[in-house]
């Protein structure tokens, strides 16, 4: 018996290595495929560290609610979270700062599209009243915390008397991505869905949605969004002044560097500005009226 | 009825759900559906993403051989510890075992999935946390198995030695445990199967491994992509069951020269526990960590009456409707195709692919897919349960049917009878009773498991606590856990008595009877 324990002390004992140096670990909602996510991150990773002078590593995680978990428990340094995400994260874990957001995330919008031949008879329209033309189709969000997939649309909709119980199937679906909702719509599993405005924008101009198969139906009124949130204790870990470093290292990054401008426009955006925290509030009312924040 | 009757009658499940189906079907998605099957034959070959799947296999193995080793040790003291008989040895009295077995209902009753969620919120994004997902319910679902095994054994031995004079520990080990190996080989074995299984779905959930990058490829709609994980996830598991198989057939009979079985057992024990050193390397565990700091956020309250109040009925009653509709369903298939197919030569090894297919794809995976041409709804849900449980139930079948005694169906076959006649009455009547056992044991594992296909819109209560979850409403989170595990366990002593019953009798079967008792 004691030999046993003898066994297991020396088997558990080797596996907690000492911390390796500070390390800044950076993170992301998953809103888009992840191939492209590894690909910007990286860029990021690479360049606050040359600009910092410290170690960063990106930290995939695979769900919206986990990057959440993630922040609050001090697992990730500095996350670029949606609007309700980045408030739900806020709000559990004192402390954290709004470091910056794109030139886009004040006055974001989403938009509904649709399959163009599972709904012949619909027309793109610029009434929000004529979102109730939605009801009984299958119908798709992202992911269930995103701002600009399922939070904002889910408000208008029911600005519209659209309930989610009101879809086919008594029950919108869930694709889990802005890029899966394009793919869903366009194969006609689903017939209509909403998403990231300037997803969409991105993926037309890359030629990767196929514009007889999808329709833009409405853009909808605009609405703050993603936002890059840091951990208050940084300067405590990184030495002082360090999260004003990184912010700075954040709004500076611009088009003249080829690297910047790839980290630009991969983030779809010209540049990053300071980001007020108070223009989130309407994202909170929002949320506390959809269930979302409690 | 006959037993083979009994085996055929729960194909009964088909009526509801055709009738469901119509209004179920809307077939948008079916090219989809049609690319996924058709990537099958070609999966990405691209170098990056072989060495990406490779990794992410190799960390769920690592998961799932660390919980499975956890949960081995857990189960045995958990066990030993719970068993009356041991109990009234040691203390001279039988309570602390039965309130120990008590208590360790609780962890078993959630699935381990609830538990990578909790744990998450405790322990941060580690993979340490899907180990102990899975070791926690496993562990306490090994300590019953093994407690009732104990107390099953036959007294005489133990008293013997008790009244030779020995110390209560020695005289347990010695008369305990030699009868017990054969049953905690196949056990243990089949617990790795299912730990393999495990580690793969919370992978979906992002708690590690392989099964994330099979819910973003196919999120994403690479199939191509989808495809090279899920071949390199079945050459493991092909491989994995094999050698579990084979171990056990041959350590089930006598081995040439005495002490010999003693001897390869502790030299797989030596190379498993060498194994589990890299494994912890290769998925950074790191139990100081996983301990330290254990955080709950003091903004987030744990309890409040209003968040018991939910339309309770409707929420058990779909969670369960979804159960007994999966339970049927799984229990119906194979049986039925074997039927109608065993004059082709093809049936078997047909059947062989779509099971290992349908255990290999975790459950929310499949329901994914079948969202492409059905509405959300319980229909998918039902389907990607029951297929999933068909695929494990369904290779039990065959190996039980296969490890019979061929003699009764050969001379069926000389006498004339076509092979159909020779399967029902030969080989479907002696396996019927160990399968339907071991149907009533899946279907309390199907209980547990209603909440991973939440996703897709089932309703019932994995619905809620998923939305709960992503609100951080744990006020909410807890009433539905309570009820969930009151649910399971009332679940799971119906499944022991329905067994009870059915296994009153004496096993004709040796091959899946070893399986069944788990």
């Amino acid at each position: 018996m004691r030999s046993l324990l003898v066994l297991l002390a020396v088997l558990l004992a080797p596996l907690s290595p000492v911390l390796a140096a500070q390390v800044l670990r950076i993170s992301a909602i998953p809103d888009q495929n992840p191939e492209r996510l590894n690909r910007l991150y990286g860029l990021v990773a690479a360049e606050l560290s040359d600009q910092l002078g410290v170690q960063v590593r990106y930290v995939p995680v695979i769900d919206y609610t986990a990057a959440v978990t993630g922040f609050r428990r001090g697992d990730l340094d500095l996350v670029w979270f949606g609007g309700l995400t980045g408030v739900q994260a806020r709000l559990q874990t004192p402390g954290a700062v709004v470091l910056a957001q794109r030139d886009v995330d004040a006055r974001f919008r989403s938009v509904f599209i649709a399959n163009r031949q599972a709904l012949k008879d619909l027309k793109p329209f610029t009434s929000i009243a004529e979102l109730s033309q939605l009801k009984n189709k299958r119908f798709s969000f992202g992911s269930e915390s995103s701002t600009s997939g399922r939070l904002m649309p889910q408000f208008f909709l029911a600005k519209a008397g659209v309930e989610p119980k009101d879809f086919s199937g008594g029950q919108p679906g869930f694709s889990g991505s802005h890029d899966a909702t394009i793919a869903l719509v366009q194969s006609g599993a689903y017939e209509a869905g909403a998403l990231n405005e300037q997803v969409w924008e991105s993926r037309l101009k890359e030629g990767k949605v196929d514009t007889s198969k999808v329709v833009l139906l409405w853009r909808t009124p605009t609405y703050p969004d993603y936002h890059w949130v840091a951990q208050g204790n940084l300067n405590k870990r990184f030495g002082a002044g360090f999260t004003s470093k990184l912010q700075q290292a954040l709004l500076e990054l611009s088009p003249d560097q080829p690297r910047q401008a790839q980290v630009l426009e991969l983030f779809g955006a010209k540049k990053f500005i300071k980001a007020p925290v108070d223009q989130y509030a309407s994202i909170e009312s929002v949320g506390r009226q959809l269930g979302k924040i409690r | 009825m006959t037993p083979a009757g009994q085996m055929l009658i729960p194909a009964l499940v088909l009526l509801p759900l055709l009738w469901l189906l119509p209004g179920a079907v809307h077939g948008g998605g079916l090219a989809l559906l049609l690319q996924f099957w058709l990537a099958a034959l070609q999966p990405s070959l691209d170098p990056h993403l072989l060495l990406t799947a490779l990794r992410g296999i190799g960390v769920t193995l690592a998961i799932a051989l660390w919980s499975w080793f956890l949960s081995l040790l857990l189960g045995f003291a958990g066990g030993l510890l719970s068993s009356v008989a041991v109990s009234q040895r040691l203390w001279r009295c039988t309570w602390p075992a039965l309130l120990i077995r008590r208590l360790l209902a609780f962890p078993r009753s959630l699935h381990e999935l609830l538990w990578g969620l909790i744990l998450l919120q405790l322990m941060g994004l580690q993979t340490g946390v899907a180990v102990l997902a899975i070791a926690l319910p496993y562990g306490a679902l090994v300590a019953r198995v093994m407690a009732d095994q104990l107390d099953a054994l036959p007294l005489q031995p133990i008293e013997a030695l008790s009244t030779a004079g020995a110390p209560a520990w020695a005289a347990l080990f010695t008369a305990f445990l030699p009868p017990l190996w054969p049953q905690v080989l196949s056990y243990g074995g089949y617990r790795l199967e299912c730990a393999l299984r495990s580690a793969t779905l919370l992978g979906v959930f992002g708690l590690g491994g392989i099964g994330a990058d099979l819910r973003l490829s196919l999120q994403s709609l690479q199939f191509h992509e989808v495809w090279t994980s899920l071949w390199c996830l079945a050459v493991v598991m092909l491989l994995l069951e094999g050698t579990v198989r084979w171990l056990q057939r041959r350590w089930h009979q006598p081995l040439g020269s005495v002490g010999q079985r003693g001897l390869e057992l502790l030299l797989l024990a030596l190379l498993l526990v060498l194994l589990l050193i890299p494994s912890a390397q290769l998925m950074e565990l790191r139990w100081q960590e996983l301990f330290s700091g254990w955080h709950w956020p003091a903004s987030l309250p744990l309890w409040d009456g209003a968040g018991w109040i939910q339309p309770w009925l409707p929420l058990i009653g779909t969670t369960l409707l979804l159960t007994l509709l999966s339970a049927l369903l799984a229990l119906a298939i194979t049986p039925w195709v074997l039927l109608l197919l065993c004059p082709w030569r093809g049936c078997r090894p047909l059947l062989q692919l779509l099971g290992l297919l349908a255990r290999l794809l975790p459950p929310p995976l499949t329901a994914l897919l079948l969202l492409f041409v059905l509405k959300p709804g319980l229909l998918p849900a039902v389907l990607a349960l029951g297929l999933h449980n068909a695929g494990i139930l369904g290779r039990l079948l065959l190996e039980g049917l296969d490890a019979q005694d061929q003699r009764a169906s050969e001379a069926l076959r000389l006498a004339g009878a076509g092979p159909r006649r020779s399967l029902l009455v030969a080989g479907f009547n002696t396996v019927a009773r160990s399968y339907l056992s071991f149907g009533a044991y899946r279907a309390d594992v199907i209980l547990r498991e209603s909440v991973v296909v939440g996703l897709v819109g089932a309703g019932g209560l994995g619905v809620l606590l998923l939305e709960s979850l992503s609100s951080f409403a744990w006020i909410e989170v807890v009433p539905v856990l309570v009820v969930y595990a009151a649910l399971t366990l009332i679940g799971e002593s119906a499944a022991d008595a329905y067994r009870s019953r059915l296994l009153s009798g004496p096993l004709p079967l040796e091959g899946l009877n070893q399986a069944v008792r788990s």
